[in-house]
């Protein structure tokens, strides 16, 4: 079996189409395609594009013949796997809308991703879910309270379906395309509703000059998973919509062994992959032990970060690890996101690298404003951020300030942006849609970040969102779980997270109502439990003295970033060793 | 005549010693006890087998995960993650492993 090759027969077309099918229906006409390679190395699989839309085909005629109507929504988990396509390309040919939805995290999770399922399944109003097999006992235990769900299991439920001589009624570009779960908590999930016109649109500017000025010879390597923005649109989407080759792993199996993605590369000539920080960190601390001899990544031309915060001491250490083996620092490419814009609104320009601007702490914190630091190696009083490049062309970005008032180059405030990207809002919640969409369009991103010559730089977020190795965690669910597990009362816990440098460390105060060293250390020890067991978090309890309080907003409500600058103060005492 | 019945093979990550006959309880636990040894919240903790592993030990799921597929990779088994997403207890562990390599 010869690996899909690169380059391709067709005139290389980059976006300007209008719909995932019409996309796929071009690709489909040259030799690329997807191939799916293990934990070893080995080849599973591999779909050229040509058998990824056959299969769609013969799958949206089972759906249409099914009686499934024209927008209905089919839940996917979105595992790296064949049968994703299937489902997910099927659905866009038979005019229903896909639902990608993650897989279970690891020991004692069931319950947790159950719950969540259900919450998608309100969500959406699923009326059919589908996914790995041995996750169809879990579709039909979270399915018993829905019996809107017609159909339910693995693949093998859509695969007996018989095929019925039925015309395609693919989605259109006037169509909604799919729906995103990434994006508030998981007990109030919202489904941000991406359309193909925003999708096209995005795409346009990610393969374009403002975006990753996608080439004849291009080819992409990933891990990342696909019921992400940055997995689905970066890895999938983008990659078709140029007629490029893909060539996955699982992010089960990058977790377990980081250096398969950089084999894969340096195998197949990959040119374009990306990661958050902490996927390039984990290359580095868990990868740099198993180099095989032959590793060559200087085909390698755009290492793209996105997801989180993007980290440049971490990319210096990797730089430093794989530049003997081809690695071009230039290459890094700082990128800024989020799926309410479908994925991209910012990318640096390509071939520049990583470019950092360190500011005063104090001004920072203090005066809202990014000062150059006096003494840029003082990490006490200087700290370094990376610049994330400029806005997509057809794109707006403006910093503002609490009362409204756009800002200038240097002063921190609220990011917005604007555009043909933007979604329309989230599935069927206006009023959460009308809290960050204002009626001229602009979207309320939730970060904080600076304007520095034109170009982005996000300093962190106005929203309270914890971001722990790339997976968003609301400090919300956190101090849910604690009250769910009675340890305390609702109101007496607030959830943070602090940077600590190499990620993000949750951090939970909790108010001791109890007396006594041994009945304390109980109580950290339970807190932190009932997060772990509820989110799989590992999390820092700070007792608080009753009698000193957690802080509030003026209206009442609890206010997690004053908790966070108390505790930063040191105003809390230490966290017991045994937390 | 054979008589050794560990055989030493090499892998991409370092040189693991795959049970061929399918492993003691004692084996698996001790296995799963060094691997958890480091997630302990108290070292005065003790490992147990009804030890909840999601709740009484500091591990995270990214942890989690590597430390399955550690295991896997010891025991030559392949665990569902619905069966993963299911365990519960440090007992419940073991019994997967067992079971999966008794069926190998």
């Amino acid at each position: 079996m010869d690996p899909l090759p690169t380059r391709h027969s067709l005139a290389l077309r980059r976006a300007a189409f209008g719909s995932v099918p019409e996309m796929l229906d071009y690709a489909a006409q040259g030799q690329t395609g997807v191939s799916f390679h293990s934990a070893r190395g080995e080849r599973l699989s591999a779909l050229p594009w040509k058998e990824v839309r056959e299969r769609a085909h013969v799958m949206a005629r089972k759906l249409i013949g099914a009686g499934f109507a024209r927008g209905d929504r089919l839940l996917i988990t979105a595992d790296t796997w064949p049968g994703f396509f299937d489902a997910f390309f099927g659905a866009q040919y038979a005019g229903l809308l896909p639902v990608p939805v993650s897989i279970p995290v690891g020991i004692g999770g069931k319950e947790a991703y159950l719950d969540q399922l259900r919450r998608q399944f309100a969500a959406s109003g699923a009326v059919a879910a589908v996914g790995l097999d041995e996750l169809a006992g879990f579709l039909a235990e979270a399915a018993e309270e829905f019996p809107a769900l017609r159909l339910h299991g693995g693949m093998d439920v859509l695969e007996s379906l018989p095929e019925k001589p039925v015309d395609l009624r693919p989605l259109g570009p006037a169509d909604t395309c799919y729906i995103q779960f990434s994006s508030g908590s998981t007990r109030h999930p919202h489904g941000v509703q991406i359309t193909q016109a925003a999708l096209m649109a995005n795409l346009e500017g990610i393969t374009g000059p403002g975006g990753l000025d996608v080439v004849e010879g291009d080819r992409a390597a990933s891990w990342l998973p696909l019921y992400h923005d940055m997995g689905l649109i970066g890895f999938l989407f983008s990659p078709l919509a140029a007629q490029l080759s893909i060539d996955y792993i699982t992010p089960r199996d990058f977790a377990r062994r980081p250096m398969q993605w950089l084999n894969l590369i340096s195998k197949y000539r990959g040119t374009i992959a990306y990661s958050p920080s902490f996927g390039y960190d984990l290359a580095v601390r868990r990868g740099a032990s198993q180099v095989p001899a032959d590793l060559d990544l200087s085909s390698w031309r755009h290492a793209g970060i996105g997801g989180d915060m993007v980290r440049a001491d971490v990319l210096d250490r990797f730089a430093a690890t794989f530049e003997p083996r081809g690695f071009n620092r230039s290459a890094f490419i700082p990128s800024y996101g989020m799926a309410e814009v479908c994925l991209a609104i910012t990318f640096s320009p390509g071939g520049t690298g990583v470019h950092t601007d360190t500011v005063d702490r104090t001004a920072l914190a203090e005066q809202q404003r990014a000062v150059p630091a006096a003494n840029p190696d003082d990490a006490h009083s200087a700290r370094r951020f990376v610049v994330c490049g400029k806005v997509l062309p057809r794109h707006q970005l403006e910093v503002r300030d609490e009362q409204g008032h756009v800002l200038g180059d240097r002063a921190v405030g609220r990011i917005f942006v604007r555009g043909p990207s933007i979604m329309p809002g989230y599935f069927q919640e206006p009023e959460a849609s009308r809290e960050v969409l204002s009626p001229d369009g602009w979207l309320d991103t939730g970060d904080l970040g600076y304007l520095l010559n034109g170009e982005i730089v996000v300093t962190g977020r106005a929203k309270d969102l914890i971001i722990v190795n790339g997976r968003n965690v609301w400090p919300q669910d956190i101090e849910w779980a604690i009250e769910a597990q009675k340890v305390v009362k609702s109101g007496d816990s607030a959830a943070f997270s602090v940077d600590t440098g190499e990620g993000e460390r949750v951090v939970v105060a909790v108010l001791a109502r109890v007396s006594g060293d041994e009945a304390k250390t109980e109580l950290a020890r339970d807190v932190a439990g009932a997060v772990r067991e509820a989110i799989a978090v590992d999390c820092d309890v700070v007792l608080v003295p009753p009698t000193m309080g957690l802080p509030h907003t003026s209206s009442g409500k609890l206010s997690r970033s004053r908790t966070k600058a108390n505790y930063l103060a040191g105003h809390y005492a230490a966290k017991p060793a045994a937390a | 005549m054979r008589t050794a019945q560990n055989v030493i093979v090499e892998n991409d990550d370092a040189t693991a010693i795959l049970l061929r006959r399918v492993p003691t309880r004692g084996e698996v636990m001790a296995e799963i006890v060094t691997q958890l040894a480091t997630f302990r919240t108290d070292d005065r903790h003790v490992i147990r087998g009804e030890t909840v592993i999601a709740k009484d030990l500091a591990i995270d799921s990214l942890a989690v995960m590597d430390m399955v597929m550690e295991l896997e990779d010891r025991f030559d088994v392949s665990i569902p993650m619905n069966v993963v997403a299911e365990i519960q207890t440090v007992d419940e562990l073991a019994n997967t492993i067992l079971k999966l390599a008794a069926r190998r």
